[in-house]
């Protein structure tokens, strides 16, 4: 039983990865339906920069986390300008190509700037709780209230403020949002800055609790995608249900099944997910 | 007259296919030529689904594995001949189609397109760690050839097997022709054109899509088989789903919704990365930038811009 609870709460850390994964896709499809397929490899960029800046410049982990999120803003803004916005009147199949080929870029770029050996972040949290036999590292503590923290933060912004307005009334209807004055331009801007910001935050959790390598980006928006599919589209409540039932199930699996077929066995429960509710757990008929 | 020059077109491209081992000097391009031919039946299947019905499928690399291992596995554990494994390798990867095809093909779009990239990486996993089967990374070696040791034609000449390739790619994009142009392949494109008015007007579009998805994984499946036996050697790296994305930038590149367009990307996929050698590790950012730009620019790829130029031409001359 403990070992149960207790695989079940390092699902909970890597579950919370997956619901920021998953909330910048999703915000990004409503907005601009586009499967930005590219966020991943920009999330693990993002880690990346925060591990270059603690190790190489020396900074301190929050600062290299802030530094981080405003060179995240500025590629993720760039993406949007350069590469979707001249396909946004094309075929979606279009935008989702631009995605992959961002993608290999991205891949490439990260490839040639911080090379082909993976690196974990530096962090002293190296506490380690136990209680009644179960054991929390202090480090995956902080993820999951950082997690849960931005995933209230991002509510309050979407339900409370006027540009969260503005962002609802877009993925809801485009047009009628355009004849109320919102000025769309701007909230696809808005809406990947906060992606990629989220993106940013995620990369950074992986690359403190596990390690950052090559090739892990896709790894971790394909997750990304699953759990959208398996929460139901365009909802915070569904990516949150999404990724904790993502990551709890892979957590089980590694522990209790096989952990080199951890992936298979999560892939396994979106595709009977989706054959029971292809409209996902928590979405609408 | 348009009929006519397109016969003409197909003509002088067969004459030029035929003629290329002679016209090749460096054994290396005649290699790259084989591999180029195998991936054109690969991308002939991809873009039945992706450039006629408008689903794109990231599996297509998967499937080619599905193939190559299934030819290997039934010719080393059943001892049977390697004609018939070739030729059954499609079946098998037309069951796992049908097994993938239909949960994924209830989501559309987008979604679609992931659903079939977690096959692809399933496929990989599995290749990966079933090592009982597939002895993992370290791959299968010793595939046999087709044909008898001292057969009519000696399959260990790579130029026998050009021209083996060569017939079954003309074969292969025959028959993707004869798809598009039937019934089915008509309704194909009314699917990628509005789905929602071909089930308005009675047709069950999945039953439709998922023909599509099968025999698409069929093609996949069948240029995998043909792979294992060239190279004697298969191992799972070359069946992910960075492979699966070629696919489609071979599709896209040539043209989508063409039937020349494959056969151009295919060569476009094979031969570009040789020649952004020297651009060493910045070569896959080059790789995506072109994908990039020619989705901008040139959506209706290679073939549909030569096409629109040849029209333009063919007016002025009026």
């Amino acid at each position: 039983m403990v070992e149960v609870i207790q695989q079940i709460i390092n699902g909970v850390a890597i579950g919370g990865v997956y619901v920021l994964i998953a909330l910048g896709l999703t915000t990004v499809f409503g907005i601009l339906g586009i499967a930005h397929f590219a966020h991943g490899s920009v999330s693990m960029f993002g880690g990346y920069l925060t591990f270059f800046f603690v190790t190489g410049w020396g900074f301190p982990l929050l600062l290299a986390i802030l530094v981080s999120l405003l060179v995240g803003l500025v590629l993720g803004v760039l993406i949007e300008l350069l590469a979707y916005r001249p396909v946004r009147d094309a075929n979606h199949i279009n935008a989702f190509i631009v995605a992959l080929g961002l993608t290999m870029m991205v891949e490439g770029l990260n490839l040639e700037f911080f090379g082909h050996e993976q690196v974990v972040i530096p962090t002293n949290f190296t506490r380690v709780f136990n209680i009644g036999g179960v054991t929390i590292p202090e480090l995956r503590l902080y993820v999951i209230l950082a997690a849960a923290l931005l995933v209230f933060t991002m509510t309050l912004f979407v339900e409370k403020t006027k540009t969260g307005q503005a962002i609802r009334a877009v993925a809801e209807n485009r047009d009628a949002a355009i004849l109320m004055g919102v000025n769309v331009n701007t909230i696809r801007l808005v809406v990947f800055s906060i992606s990629t910001a989220l993106g940013v935050c995620a990369g950074v959790m992986v690359g403190s609790l596990f390690a950052i390598a090559p090739g892990m980006g896709e790894g971790l928006v394909i997750k990304g995608f699953a759990v959208l599919i398996l929460g139901g589209l365009g909802s915070i409540p569904g990516a949150v249900v999404g990724g904790l039932v993502l990551g709890i199930t892979e957590a089980l699996a590694a522990g209790f099944i096989s952990s080199a077929y951890k992936d298979v066995i999560a892939f396994v429960v979106m595709i009977s997910v989706l054959l029971f509710r292809p409209q996902g757990l928590m979405g609408k008929k | 007259m348009i009929r006519n020059s397109t016969f003409i077109f197909y003509g002088l491209a067969l004459l030029g296919f035929l003629l290329l081992p002679q016209l090749i000097a460096v054994k290396y391009y005649l290699h790259l030529s084989v591999l180029a031919l195998i991936w054109v039946i690969a991308a002939q299947g991809q873009n039945l689904i992706q450039g006629y019905t408008g689903y794109v499928s990231i599996v297509q690399a998967g499937f080619m594995g599905i193939g190559a291992y299934s030819t290997a596995l039934m010719g080393l554990h059943f001892d049977l001949p390697v004609w018939l494994t070739i030729a059954l390798a499609p079946f098998v990867t037309a069951f796992f189609a049908l097994l993938t095809g239909y949960p994924s093909l209830r989501v559309k779009g987008h979604y679609f397109a992931i659903v079939t990239l977690a096959f692809n990486m399933v496929i990989f996993i599995v290749l990966m760690n079933f090592h009982e089967l597939t002895q993992g990374e370290a791959g299968i070696t010793g595939i046999p050839k087709p044909g008898a040791k001292d057969g009519l034609f000696n399959w260990r000449d790579r130029e026998t097997y050009y021209y083996f390739v060569l017939i079954i790619a003309v074969l292969m994009t025959g028959l993707a022709a004869l798809i598009v142009r039937s019934r089915i392949g008509q309704t194909l494109i009314a699917i990628r054109q509005n789905e929602d008015l071909v089930g308005a007007i009675g047709i069950a579009a999945w039953k439709y899509k998922l023909f599509a998805f099968v025999i698409s994984a069929m093609f996949g499946g069948l240029a995998g088989a043909i792979y294992a036996h060239y190279q004697s050697f298969i191992n799972p790296e070359i069946f992910g789903v960075a492979q699966s994305l070629d696919a489609i930038l071979a599709v896209i590149i040539g043209g989508s919704g063409t039937i020349a367009g494959p056969i151009v990307g295919a060569f476009f996929v094979v031969f570009l990365p040789e020649y952004l050698r020297f651009a060493d590790s910045f070569r896959l950012v080059l790789y995506g930038l072109i994908l990039v730009l020619a989705t901008i620019f040139m959506p209706r790829g290679i073939v549909g811009v030569t096409s629109d130029l040849l029209a333009k031409w063919g007016r002025n001359k009026k």
